[in-house]
């Protein structure tokens, strides 16, 4: 089963301290969003966890493997992929042939007829299949973001990483990401959104973390979470709940 | 059958070249030969250059300080080192068997001391009764191929952190370093005076029952031509396999390829290592058919060729920048003809690198995949944008249907 264990994580940039000990764990096919404001340590965790940037102390466990102190590749093998907030697509690359990339680096023996089928298929899937020899850089942006969930298709990972999937997406494009990561997850991975678009995050989520300048804030079900006094004053903001009679001053705990 | 033209147009382009010096008979005919073997020369650094600028987007300018480690490493081998029936009891030597390995001490280049080698003094002493063997040539080119990986694997692992122009920085300063220590060491590497070496058929061949002498144009023009043609091979397999994929990506961007799976060290590493062997082993050849090899060869100037030849052949195809190669250098040959216009002499030996320089510039400005790339993709993709159009409204009228 797929087990993440983040273990009392830090990360200092100077005198920034960026985690402040953050602690969770991801018990099989979870879909988690993570949310918080701008500079609460998002992409710093999850640079952590793919092994971008090494935490100054604290530890992270995928299925029983120590990854935080691998390189991005190896924890890629080990099970992790993610895309990234802004898309980086190989654009001189043709579509096809991104998809190749992480196919290849995983080193399955699968046959290259067998790797352009599923290629093929994550193509269709993603409704793009007629710009497989087109090169990266003619799609839109929304396009490009397709093509970076295509790759983790092709990667297989256990556990997804995506970084502001929604942003800037048109709204048929949003619809096929959301069958993307119901697909994803109804295939036993584990993923984790990374978004500031509520609607898809409360829709999506079956568990909520919340991130505010460096501690976990909030870690339960949405619903649950949507009402904690601390996220509210934190994040989501008094104003948005009406059902909310407390100032979420007076709740902090 | 479109996108078979340029492999069908590359097999004519090498049959021309296997033919020409058997049907080509003007009175220019070993210039002509020499032009070739220099332009297949820069051929084999432009296109190690651009596997290496374009595919992987590692901008080395050590790419001549690579080819000169090649060259160097040939001609001190050939130079100091000799094969002995006897001891000469004053040079530094190695017994093996019945044979000694005899090491010459490095004398410099003053008149003084030219005849004061150790083995010139032992060969003095045996007056004719023993005679050393010089080393083969194909063993210096090994070497120097060799010791050319050797080098490019030390400034891979050095350069994996530095990306863009701190590594092209970097490279420039390791191949200046390199120019500046050889002329430095006059005194085993003679400096400007430069080393000799053995031609690269010394005591001629015999090919098909016809022999060449050692200044004949046809040997060297083929050997030049099978290691230009070895080279894009090996290229051409690796741009074929997941390590093309892989530094393709690496170019496009490190961390996400990282993210995917790619070991981007090994690569980054790997296709160093490739290249850098591939520009030595052309400058070991380059060197032994010269005959010389100076610091000179060394140039920044240099450098700046062979990356214009492989901008304006197409730097992110290595079949352009080879092509590209070719055809600059005969262009800037041609171009020393010097020519009288309205009664006013053009002394093109000054305007022919004008000429070049505002060629490097209007490619750079208009064409930015060089004037040969566009070329071979009209062929091989020119089909691609009727594709997309052509299956353009099926996925859409089924996602409308299922709607």
């Amino acid at each position: 089963m797929i087990k993440l264990v983040v273990k009392d994580l830090h990360k200092k940039f100077g005198g920034l301290h960026v985690l402040k000990g953050v602690n969770f764990e991801i018990n099989g096919p979870e879909l988690i969003g993570l949310i918080g404001p701008n500079g609460a340590g998002k992409t710093t965790l999850t640079n952590i966890l793919d092994g971008a940037i090494k935490p100054n102390s604290g530890t992270v466990y995928l299925n029983d493997t120590r990854i935080d102190q691998l390189e991005p590749y190896q924890v890629a093998l080990a099970g992790l992929g993610r895309t990234f907030q802004v898309t980086r697509s190989f654009r001189r690359m043709t579509v096809l042939e991104n998809l190749y990339v992480p196919a290849l680096a995983m080193g399955r023996p699968d046959s290259k007829p067998a790797i352009h089928d599923k290629a093929m298929s994550v193509l269709e899937f993603l409704t793009m299949d007629h710009l497989r020899n087109e090169f990266a850089q003619a799609l839109s942006g929304g396009q490009q973001k397709l093509l970076e969930l295509g790759r983790l298709l092709m990667l297989d990972p256990d556990i997804v990483i995506l970084d502001e999937p929604f942003a800037g997406v048109h709204p048929r494009l949003m619809d096929i990401i959301h069958e993307y990561i119901r697909r994803v997850n109804d295939e036993g991975k584990a993923i984790i959104i990374i978004s500031h678009q509520m609607d898809s995050i409360f829709s999506l989520s079956q568990r909520l973390l919340v991130l505010n300048y460096g501690d976990l804030i909030a870690d339960g079900e949405p619903e649950v979470v949507k009402h904690d006094p601390a996220v509210i004053e934190a994040y989501l903001g008094s104003d948005e709940d009406e059902e909310e009679p407390e100032p979420a001053t007076e709740t902090q705990s | 059958m479109r996108r078979q033209v340029p492999y069908y147009a590359g097999l004519a382009l090498i049959a021309f070249l296997a033919l020409f010096p058997f049907v080509y008979s003007a009175n220019d005919y070993d210039y002509i030969m020499h032009i070739f073997i220099i332009a297949f020369f820069y051929a084999i650094l432009a296109s190690s250059w651009s596997m290496l600028a374009g595919y992987a987007g590692q901008f080395s300018f050590g790419h001549m300080g690579f080819m000169g480690i090649g060259a160097y490493t040939t001609a001190l081998f050939c130079h100091y080192f000799y094969l002995s029936p006897q001891a000469t009891n004053v040079c530094t030597e190695f017994q093996f068997g019945d044979t000694w390995l005899v090491i010459v001490n490095p004398i410099g280049v003053t008149s003084t001391t030219l005849t004061q080698d150790c083995l010139s003094q032992a060969l003095a002493v045996w007056g004719g009764a023993y005679e050393v063997t010089p080393m083969p040539v194909w063993l210096g080119i090994v070497l120097g191929t060799i010791m050319g990986g050797v080098f490019g694997l030390l400034i891979g692992l050095l350069v994996l952190r530095l990306r863009a122009a701190y590594l092209a920085l970097f490279t420039l300063g390791f191949a200046e370093i390199l120019r500046a220590t050889i002329s430095a060491e006059i005194n085993i590497t003679r400096g400007q005076a430069g080393i000799e070496l053995p031609k690269l058929f010394q005591d001629g061949i015999t090919v098909f029952g016809r022999t060449f002498s050692s200044t004949d144009k046809i040997p060297p023009y083929f050997a030049m031509l099978a290691l230009l043609l070895l080279c894009l091979a090996i290229l051409t397999w690796l741009a074929k396999s997941k390590f093309g994929l892989f530094v393709r990506a690496l170019r496009e961007d490190q961390d996400a390829a990282a993210a995917l799976g790619v070991n981007t060290t090994r690569y980054k590493v790997l296709v160093f290592v490739i290249t850098t062997m591939m520009a030595a082993s052309a400058g070991a050849v380059q060197a032994h058919y010269i005959g010389i090899i100076t610091p000179n060869n060394l140039f920044l100037l240099q450098m700046s060729l062979v990356v214009a030849m492989a901008v304006i052949g197409g730097v992110e195809n290595f079949v352009a920048a080879a092509i590209g190669a070719i055809i600059i250098e005969f262009v800037l040959e041609m171009l020393r003809n010097s020519f009288d216009i309205g009664g006013i002499t053009v002394d093109m030996t000054i305007w022919r690198l004008v000429i070049f320089g505002i060629i490097l510039m209007l490619t750079l400005r208009f064409t930015r995949n060089g004037l040969i790339t566009p070329v071979i993709e009209y062929f091989t993709r020119g089909h691609v944008g009727g594709e997309t159009v052509a299956h353009r409204a099926q996925p859409a009228d089924e996602s409308e249907a299922a709607k």
